[in-house]
């Protein structure tokens, strides 16, 4: 046994890592101001006057129209962000996942490749490439879509390469004894095996998009989040209230019509 | 080969490989320290069907996994109807010469039917046919009329994982017939079947290479279904061939001898 390889080692190398984060941890605890407390002043009185907020919010028609609008351009941001990532991210993961072209190097070199550039895709959040897309196309629309495309994209281009690759080669063996090639198990096996996951994960993360959609706002696009932090900055928490509803509706939405596709594609 | 205790086929080996469908010398396989196939030869004329015994680990299923190019072997040539197999990728150039039917049976279990048995053509179509077939069947005819041969007509929409056992084999069968390889392997087709299922499977891939005018090679244990439906039986142990008899000399004590745990040696007339 080779000193690289044995067990002691590599226990030794997790203790120092837990021992680094532990000390990293009690150190940042120092560096907080604890004399002036944690709250600044006034900051208790927002925390005491956000929850009673709730009772009511904000319900006037005029506000719940603007509610709507706000759901409505969250609801298309997403939805065209995620299907845009969905449409890159298929053919991407496909490359990624190795599963086309003959055996040996060059398929091998092609998916290193293609996975280095979905992590580069992703490892960027969606905030920064909102600020790179306002910089280039200004507030629009088109500038929240690609924002959430392109990381989306790299997120689903992963996880569906390893999705192709995790399934059962039997089926796959029977394909290609039949003469299938590369390309013909894929579409005949791999795929039809894996579509529930895809759907569902794409689903799963068409829920994140939405939340992703809201947030969007902090760079100055409009919807959901941009009239939360209007709101916010002039204290109407009641308002902030009625639109986080909105929010949690959407997401609820979303979550429902996913749950019945992926059962009906199951049964 | 030293290993060879009865061979009908070493006088015929030498002459031009043409005359038998399938033609492997010094066909080798090792796993790790574990040596699947000690190197072996074997020759099968059109017409034949020959059966492959042994005990687990005998190296039967690696045998069949080399003849039908799944695994490519570590040394030796083999030729499948008088085609050099040597770099062939399984697809397209094989798939003419041979198919496989495992125990697994190794359909798409969330596909229809109709498509796992046209999965059988996909090595003569191209990507585009294949792809408009999925969503829209091509050939749905003969589909039909491969099922109705089979008992399984009414069964051709419905998805393949919702089919029993016995009638998914019928499926894996049909994709065969579609396929209509001069070679048909069989890995332990009727190991969890019943005797009147197995004879009847046994009776439907002799039929189709019959049909063809092909071999068929199976792996089975079974000395009754061999002597009735096999022509010549080739014993295997640890990877080395033991005998390769006409299936009428197969004796129960052959048998016997080459399940024995205790490697007692074997009574070859």
């Amino acid at each position: 046994m080779t000193w690289t390889n044995s067990p002691f080692r590599s226990l030794d190398a997790r203790r120092l890592l837990s021992l680094v984060l532990i000390g990293a941890f009690v150190w940042s605890l120092s560096s907080v101001d604890w004399r002036g407390g944690i709250v600044h002043t006034g900051g208790g009185d927002a925390l005491k006057d956000f929850p009673l907020a709730l009772f009511p919010p904000e319900l006037s028609p005029g506000f719940l129209k603007l509610g709507l609008i706000a759901s409505w351009q969250t609801v298309v941001h997403a939805v065209a962000g995620i299907t845009l990532a969905i449409i890159i991210g298929l053919p991407l993961g496909i490359i990624a996942s190795g599963s086309l072209g003959k055996p040996g190097r060059v398929r091998m070199l092609v998916a290193a490749v293609m996975r280095f550039i979905l992590a580069f895709m992703r490892s960027i959040h969606e905030l920064i490439w909102a600020v790179l897309f306002v910089a280039a196309f200004g507030l629009s629309s088109l500038a929240a879509v690609l924002a959430i495309a392109i990381p989306y994209a790299g997120i689903l281009g992963r996880i569906y390469s390893e999705l192709l690759n995790d399934v059962s080669e039997g089926p796959l063996d029977g394909l290609r004894s039949a003469g299938a090639s590369p390309a013909g198990v894929l579409i005949y096996g791999r795929m039809p095996m894996v579509l529930t996951d895809l759907l569902s994960y794409g689903f799963y993360r068409f829920e994140c998009a939405i939340r992703a959609a809201a947030i969007m706002s902090f760079v100055g696009i409009r919807g959901l989040g941009f009239e939360i932090q209007l709101s916010l900055h002039d204290l109407k928490f009641a308002e902030v209230w009625t639109l986080l509803l909105f929010l949690f509706g959407l997401v609820l939405l979303v979550d429902y019509w996913s749950t019945s596709v992926r059962r009906s594609l199951n049964s | 080969m030293s290993q060879y205790q009865n061979s009908s086929n070493r006088a015929t080996h030498d002459i031009n490989h043409s005359r038998f469908l399938v033609d492997g010398r010094g066909l080798s396989k090792v796993f790790g320290t574990l040596t699947a196939v000690s190197p072996l030869d074997i020759a099968i004329k059109a017409g034949e069907r020959v059966a492959l015994v042994g005990p687990s680990g005998s190296g039967k299923s690696t045998i069949l996994y080399i003849l039908a190019g799944l695994i490519p072997p570590d040394s030796g040539d083999l030729f499948l109807d008088s085609k050099s197999t040597v770099g062939l990728q399984p697809g397209r150039e094989l798939s003419e010469s041979v198919g496989l039917i495992r125990q697994q049976l190794d359909l798409v279990p969330q596909l229809p039917v109709v498509q796992n048995v046209l999965a059988g053509r996909l090595g003569k179509w191209g990507l585009l046919r294949s792809l408009v077939s999925l969503f829209s069947a091509r050939e749905r005819d003969s589909v039909l009329a491969t099922l109705s041969k089979l008992g399984i007509a009414d069964k051709i929409d419905e998805p393949t994982s919702q089919l029993s056992g016995g009638e998914q084999q019928r499926v894996a069968i049909a994709r065969l017939m579609l396929q209509a390889p001069k070679i048909i392997l069989a890995d332990e087709p009727v190991s969890s079947l019943d005797p009147a299922r197995a004879d009847e499977i046994l009776r439907l891939l002799t039929g189709l290479a019959d049909d063809i005018g092909g071999v068929m090679v199976a792996s089975l244990h079974a000395p009754d279904l061999i002597r009735e439906h096999f022509t010549r039986v080739i014993g295997l142990r640890e990877g080395v061939l033991q005998f390769d008899i006409p299936s009428e000399e197969l004796m129960p004590s052959v048998l016997e001898a080459l399940y024995d745990l205790d490697q007692q040696p074997i009574p070859i007339s």
